[in-house]
């Protein structure tokens, strides 16, 4: 237990000792938000509508940026400097490894959702979430669906660079895809139902629904989906871990 | 004396490539391990089928009792491994590492006293990625021995360090030995093997060549050598001389590798004094490993 507890604290320590990484991770929604903002509000859409609509489908895009580029670079950067196989000759087991690095992507992630809410209410009229427990649970669900499924698919990568091709796929698929940037309404009914083989979709229904409409236990479908998708990827992440690129 | 590592007809193929071919040894408890060898050998397959990383092709290898690719678990607890190219977390500071590694062990560890032994006190607070290649050296090496290792096992470990680093990194080893660890190094440097090893396995192209101790490898294989200046021998001369095995020369400056160097010193100055020819820094060397070396590649080429 104290190795997770180490390295955990470690890897959230180092997180923080890269300022300049720091500083664009949690800019990046924010500047999102605020464009968005400038091409929405406006006659047909008041503030706390486009408030309600995109902070809580930004803060899901956050997962998956966090799961993929935070998360998925870093372990594919320690597989390819020897990080991971000087490990190999430890004690040290998979899981604990993904479990701290869970942690470190649950910490950061966290700090960007705050900063978007915060940035929402005060420029959007946002208000708290109208089921904060139930928020809180689905963000829960989503991380545990998100960041093994990235550790996972970026474990099958050679190298750096295949990583981020992998990474840049799933996240433009995703942004466009799951009615987190276009509502969906607005796109050909193919492309809706595409949507929802996104697990993005899911998030983000239950993320913009218990922020205003009604408590988790209303959402069963998307929670089912995502906790599934969650054993799937835990399991899958696990299996497959890989100490170096050989 | 116990054995430690016992090797039984290893054998490790990639693809179509035989890395390690056939390779049998035992390694004794308290010694200085040597596996020496040129770049691509098989010495670094070799230590990775060892530690457990790498599965063998072929053949039964066994370290402190237990089958390294099946019990991995059970094995790391016991040894320690110094990798080549491996490094830590660049932003890891010194005094992190140390700790992070210490938490993987259970029960306490010899992480005060290596601070102290390796002088890493005044380092605590660096990050990693800001040491010089000696240091970072050092603190692999602390991380590899935190839980006092019954194995120690170093891939390389003076690769990249100036004379006065690698002699100091020596002692060290020396040093944890004594402290009793098993060490089996790696080391394509022959001055290392001989100054640092007990007993050296020379492997090229994935085969044993000899196992012995540095001494008797020299006395059993290396040829001695005469070294001298002069302008009026040709190569063709010294060979033809009973005895040479062969010659290796500079323009002016040769070496004669020769079973007898006396007899063959006669015969090189009885030619010179007839004929008139000049001889300058006239030598006689004993032969190193790195000589050992280069004959037993020779041989392979022409073989």
């Amino acid at each position: 237990m104290n190795a997770i507890v180490k390295l955990a604290s470690l890897e959230t320590k180092m997180f923080f000792r890269d300022r300049l990484s720091m500083f664009w991770t949690f800019l990046f929604p924010v500047v999102m938000i605020w464009l968005f903002g400038s091409m929405f509000v406006g006659d047909n859409m008041s503030q706390k509508a486009f408030a309600e609509y995109f902070v809580p489908s930004w803060i899901g895009v956050n997962i998956v940026t966090t799961s993929f580029f935070t998360l998925g670079t870093v372990l594919t950067n320690y597989r390819e400097t020897g990080v991971l196989r000087r490990y190999q000759s430890t004690p040290l087991q998979p899981w604990k490894i993904l479990a701290a690095h869970t942690f470190q992507g649950t910490v950061i992630f966290a700090i960007s959702a705050l900063l978007l809410m915060i940035f929402g209410m005060l420029l959007y009229d946002l208000t708290l979430p109208a089921y904060i427990g139930s928020t809180l649970l689905s963000l829960l669900i989503s991380i545990l669906a998100f960041f093994p499924f990235a550790l996972f698919l970026t474990s099958l990568a050679k190298n750096a660079q295949s990583a981020a091709a992998i990474s840049s796929l799933f996240l433009n698929l995703m942004l466009f895809l799951s009615g987190a940037t276009f509502p969906l309404e607005m796109m050909p009914s193919v492309l809706q139902y595409a949507a929802k083989i996104l697990p993005l979709y899911y998030v983000i229904q239950l993320l913009r629904g218990t922020w205003t409409e009604a408590p988790i236990t209303e959402y069963g479908f998307e929670t089912a989906v995502l906790i599934g998708i969650a054993i799937v990827s835990v399991v899958l992440a696990v299996r497959f871990f890989r100490w170096s690129g050989k | 004396m116990e054995s430690v590592i016992s090797v039984k007809n290893l054998s490790k193929n990639f693809g179509a490539t035989r890395a390690v071919k056939n390779l049998s040894f035992t390694v004794y408890k308290g010694e200085i391990f040597g596996i020496i060898g040129p770049n691509g050998a098989g010495k670094t397959t070799t230590l990775e089928i060892l530690e457990g990383i790498s599965v063998p092709s072929g053949g039964e290898v066994e370290v402190l009792g237990l089958v390294p690719s099946k019990q991995l678990r059970e094995l790391n607890k016991k040894i320690g491994v110094q990798f080549q190219a491996t490094s830590i977390q660049k932003n890891m500071k010194v005094k992190e590492a140390l700790e992070l590694f210490s938490s993987f062990y259970e029960g306490p560890t010899q992480k005060d006293y290596l601070i102290d032994l390796l002088g890493l006190s005044e380092k605590m607070s660096v990050k990693f990625d800001d040491l010089s290649g000696g240091w970072k050296q050092r603190v692999t090496l602390a991380l590899a021995t935190l839980h006092e290792p019954e194995i120690l096992f170093l891939d390389e470990p003076s690769m990249g360090l100036d004379p006065s680093a690698r002699r100091e990194m020596w002692s060290l080893i020396r040093l944890l030995r004594d402290r009793g660890s098993t060490i089996v190094v790696t080391t394509h440097y022959m001055e290392e093997a001989e100054q640092l090893c007990d007993r050296v396995a020379m492997i090229y192209s994935g085969q044993l060549k000899a196992l012995n101790t540095p001494h008797e490898l020299l006395n059993e294989g290396a040829a001695d050598c005469l070294a001298f200046t002069s302008a009026g021998l040709s190569r063709e001369y010294l060979k033809s001389l009973p005895g040479v095995e062969r010659v290796e020369n500079n323009l002016d400056e040769f070496k004669v590798y020769c079973d007898d160097q006396q007899t063959t010193a006669y015969h090189i100055f009885a030619h010179c004094q007839e004929k008139g020819i000049l001889l300058a820094d006239f030598k006689f060397e004993k032969g190193s490993l790195d000589d050992l070396f280069v004959q037993y590649l020779e041989k392979e080429k022409i073989g």
